[in-house]
């Protein structure tokens, strides 16, 4: 009997294509949520501790270095976020005619939701832009 | 012939001599009209006897020519060198399966999986056989995309979860059970969603898309297979809240 060659996949395999890079990209965006969610726990903690701890941790957060890797996380978190709404309309078709709906007015129209919902966030927190 | 040339980069395993498969260069003449396929038998014809592939049809239908062309799984029969040479082509094995000998690689894992999502049309063997099912047009476009599947298996070359989890059932697979569970004259949807709502089924896929990228026929198996995610969670809701009711 010959001998198979096993496959090997390359350490690399994902600078192959932009394709793999933008997935790879999107799959570290879930990570950074997670980065996120406890930055966000934390916070809640600090404000349990009292106003030191608080005020501590936020001028921590405002500091240059954790601003920039901060800003890092965001690009990614974003681009999660985007990529996902891409997905919708192709793993859901929305149909309410005899075609689907086309990918990107699905992903246009979540955007838009995305934008108002943000501000309305936004204005609620800040009590105006 | 005009005079261009082109090198083709292949890679080369011969099984007999125990080495690790390297790439063989080979200068051949080439017209526009030419495709990778028509490159490998000019070489397999008039330098190099030895070389090994497969192909059968020459027209996308069979589905067996499938290599990594430049990097990207293709039908050598449907690429133009014209479209993917910049001086060289370089014809690989499809990725993710085990070499055999030059580019020709072992498919019968794909076959255990493609068997286990019953690929044909299932019938209670109580009910009457003998009268005709009739379909309407729309019932045939409900499976006719999922249906234009070759088994040429580009989609699992370009899947980095099979390539990661060779146990993943896969996209090609996935497509065709729900081409199977989108059949009116079907009545198997329940044992394939079981077979596919397990750890080696769909719910390994993340989404990547490539497959539906490099899928020559346009299968879309990353949508069939989210299709299939929310089949199989409507299933298994059913049966937590109605045990008695029947699964589809
Ligand atoms: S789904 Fe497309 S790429 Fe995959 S085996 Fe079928 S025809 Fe080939
Ligand atoms: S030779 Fe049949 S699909 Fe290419």
């Amino acid at each position: 009997m010959a001998r198979e060659y096993p496959w090997r996949r390359r350490a690399g395999w994902w600078l192959q294509n932009r394709r793999y890079l933008a997935f790879q990209l999107r799959e570290l965006g879930g990570v950074v949520s997670a980065i996120y969610g406890l930055i966000f726990l934390n916070l809640l903690r600090t404000l349990r501790a009292g106003e030191s701890a608080y005020t501590a941790f936020v001028d921590m957060m405002r500091t240059p270095p954790i601003l920039y890797v901060n800003l890092v996380l965001f690009a990614l978190l974003v681009w999660h976020a985007v990529t996902w709404f891409m997905l919708i309309g192709k793993s859901q078709p929305i149909q309410f005619t005899e075609r689907p709906l086309p990918w990107r007015a699905v992903f246009g129209v979540n955007v838009l939701l995305w934008i108002g919902v943000s501000g309305a966030v936004v204005y609620l927190i800040f009590g105006g832009f | 012939m005009a005079g261009r040339d082109v090198v083709f980069r292949v890679k080369r395993y011969r099984p007999e001599s125990g080495g690790k498969p390297a790439y063989q260069e080979y200068r051949i003449p080439y017209r526009d009209d030419m495709v990778v396929l028509d490159g490998l038998n000019y070489i397999k014809d008039y330098i190099d006897p030895t070389l090994t592939y497969r192909w059968s049809c020459r027209m996308g239908i069979c589905g067996s020519c499938g290599a990594n062309v430049n990097g990207t799984p293709r039908l050598t029969c449907g690429t133009y060198i014209r479209d993917v040479h910049k001086g060289t082509v370089t014809v690989d094995p499809l990725a993710n399966f085990p070499i055999l000998k030059d580019l020709v690689v072992d498919f019968d894992d794909f076959l255990t999986k493609l068997a286990s999502v019953t690929p044909y049309i299932v019938r209670e063997e109580s009910g009457d056989l003998s009268k005709e099912f009739v379909q309407y047009p729309e019932d045939v476009e409900a499976y006719r995309q999922q249906s234009l599947c070759i088994n040429c298996m580009l989609c699992y070359a370009a899947c980095p979860v099979f390539g990661a989890s060779p146990e993943f059932v896969g996209p090609a697979a996935s497509a065709l059970a729900l081409r199977y569970i989108r059949d009116t004259r079907d009545e198997g949807a329940d044992q394939r969603l079981a077979r596919l709502n397990t750890k080696s089924g769909i719910w390994e896929c993340t989404f990547v898309g490539e497959c539906s990228v490099v899928c020559p026929k346009d299968v879309d198996p990353a949508a069939a297979i989210q299709t299939l995610k929310f089949l199989a969670t409507m299933r298994h809701m059913r049966r937590l809240l109605m045990p008695g009711a029947p699964s589809r």
